[in-house]
């Protein structure tokens, strides 16, 4: 695993085929639709959740604290995607 | 493994060894026996910084790297695995506490648990929820216009409760998981020490009951829904790495326990070392402990890269280190034979204390469960598209 550079992140077609990259490496599942329920579906572990969040911190270099924990950030990959873009909007602003 | 580690992590390391064979080893035997360890020896522990390892500068820790405190954590196995769940519980309350506390939280409790002004103690088992952490039954409760959250319930087998000042305490609010931070003094709280452990028995176990006990809404750490999806596994997590580099020192010390022996007992004018049955029982365990090495290494390495797998790895790490401690106990206990049983041996200690390693922080049933469930879905897992940690 190493670190995507910021610049070539900055499109979300960019961030969202990379999260779901993850996703399907994480689930071992062949694919996922955009706005599926990672949660509700019962597809995940009980170390997916910290997981994703590892991720999404070291790859996109966001700190996600507590005020982040809300599931409709992290519940699809249309929800995490949206995430990163509006965290790395918030920096970049 | 010493050829992965800088020269920094190495003389951190020697100096580890030394503390433990100072202050630790010669009385590792008392403390089980009289089952509490004297507040001299936290205090030196504290004084050298181990409380706050892995807490950064800013808070008054040490900053050391992951690698570091797994080395640490071995060390202090190697005497005394009741004395290294003090570092096992600091570390699964600081971490968890770090990532997800508030600053109003961090900026009151880390510098005191960094310097160890203050022990910390992680409250999550149940009488009736052991591993299955969604039927938690301790309950907070909101008191209308009030600041404060009403906490009832009970927790057992809670490591370091007889000492800990902090402990963070998992329950459910309005259906919801929440972990909140509890001092010991908080009115409402009794704490009932649990005795006559077979092993860890100085690692000072206690139940704990909250009657009506108020906590300010403030000490809820996270938010309430995700303590057991986010905040638990966090404190898991670092209990694991400790846990399996504990169990890693336990499986040193009975390689080099046995390995001693083998050389200095003679029976016939024969030593021991020179019978082959001996040399299988003490191969095996070399060879383990070669293999836990790298497996711990792996863990602890991959967090301080904060990869993703790191969480994999340390159940890795925990699952086979811990097995392969309580089969070199049983074997280092054999090799000695009647010697080996009595409490002049470390052989007694480790084999009372080795099986435990496989029971906290999960049990090893509980990491089959999990690495099962990893495994078998890397098989499904499309060609080309491995999952988090295959081939690390």
């Amino acid at each position: 695993m190493t670190s995507e550079s910021s610049e070539s992140l900055s499109a979300e077609g960019d961030v969202r085929a990379i999260v779901r990259r993850f996703l399907l490496r994480s689930i071992n599942i062949p694919d996922i639709g955009e706005d599926d329920d990672l949660f509700e579906s019962g597809i995940v572990n009980s170390l997916f959740a910290v997981q994703l969040t590892t991720f999404i911190e070291k790859t996109f270099r966001i700190e996600i604290t507590a005020d982040d924990l809300d599931i409709q950030n992290f519940k699809s990959l249309n929800a995490a995607t949206d995430f990163v873009l509006r965290r790395r909007a918030t920096v970049q602003s | 493994m010493h050829r992965l580690l800088t020269e920094q992590q190495q003389l951190r390391y020697e100096e580890f060894n030394n503390f433990v064979a100072s202050n630790v080893e010669p009385d590792a035997e008392t403390w089980e026996r009289d089952q509490e360890i004297p507040d001299a020896v936290i205090s030196l522990m504290a004084k050298s910084g181990y409380l706050g390892a892995s807490l950064p500068r800013e808070f008054g820790g040490q900053g050391w790297d992951i690698v570091t405190f797994g080395l640490l954590n071995e060390a202090f196995g190697r005497s005394s695995s009741s004395l290294t769940s003090v570092l096992t519980v600091q570390a699964m309350v600081s971490m968890a506490l770090l990532k997800w506390g508030t600053a109003a939280q961090k900026a009151v409790w880390l510098a005191r648990l960094a310097s160890g002004e203050t022990v910390a103690s992680f409250a999550l088992t149940e009488p009736d929820a052991g591993s299955a952490l969604q039927s938690l039954t301790t309950a907070f409760t909101r008191r209308t216009g009030s600041d404060f959250l009403v906490l009832n319930g009970s927790k057992r087998w809670i490591t370091c409760a007889q000492r800990a000042g902090l402990f963070l305490v998992f329950g459910k609010l309005e259906q919801q998981s929440v972990a909140c931070l509890v001092p010991r003094e908080t009115p409402g709280l009794e704490i009932e020490p649990i005795r006559e452990l077979m092993g860890f028995r100085a690692a000072g176990l206690a139940q704990l009951t909250f009657t009506n006990a108020e906590v300010p809404v403030a000490n809820v750490v996270g938010k309430p829904g995700f303590a057991l999806s986010h905040i638990a596994p966090v404190g898991l997590h670092f209990g694991r790495i400790s846990t399996a580099c504990s169990a890693l020192g336990l499986l040193r010390g009975c390689c080099e326990v046995s390995s001693a022996y083998a050389t200095e007992r003679k029976i016939a004018d024969r030593a021991v070392g020179e019978i082959g049955m001996i040399r299988s029982l003490i191969a095996r365990m070399g060879t383990d402990f070669k293999a836990a090495s790298f497996l711990c290494y792996d863990a602890c390495q991959s967090e301080d890269d904060r990869a993703p797998e790191a969480f994999e790895n340390a159940l890795t790490a925990k699952y086979f280190t811990s097995r392969a401690a309580v089969n070199a106990a049983s074997d280092a206990v054999q090799i000695r034979g009647a010697s080996g049983c009595h409490a002049s041996s470390p052989t007694s200690r480790y084999y009372r204390s080795a099986k435990i390693t496989e029971i906290i922080e999960g049990t090893t049933q509980i990491h089959e469960d999990l690495l099962g469930k990893i495994f078998v879905g890397r098989a499904r897992a499309p060609a080309g598209r491995s999952a988090p940690g295959a081939g690390v």
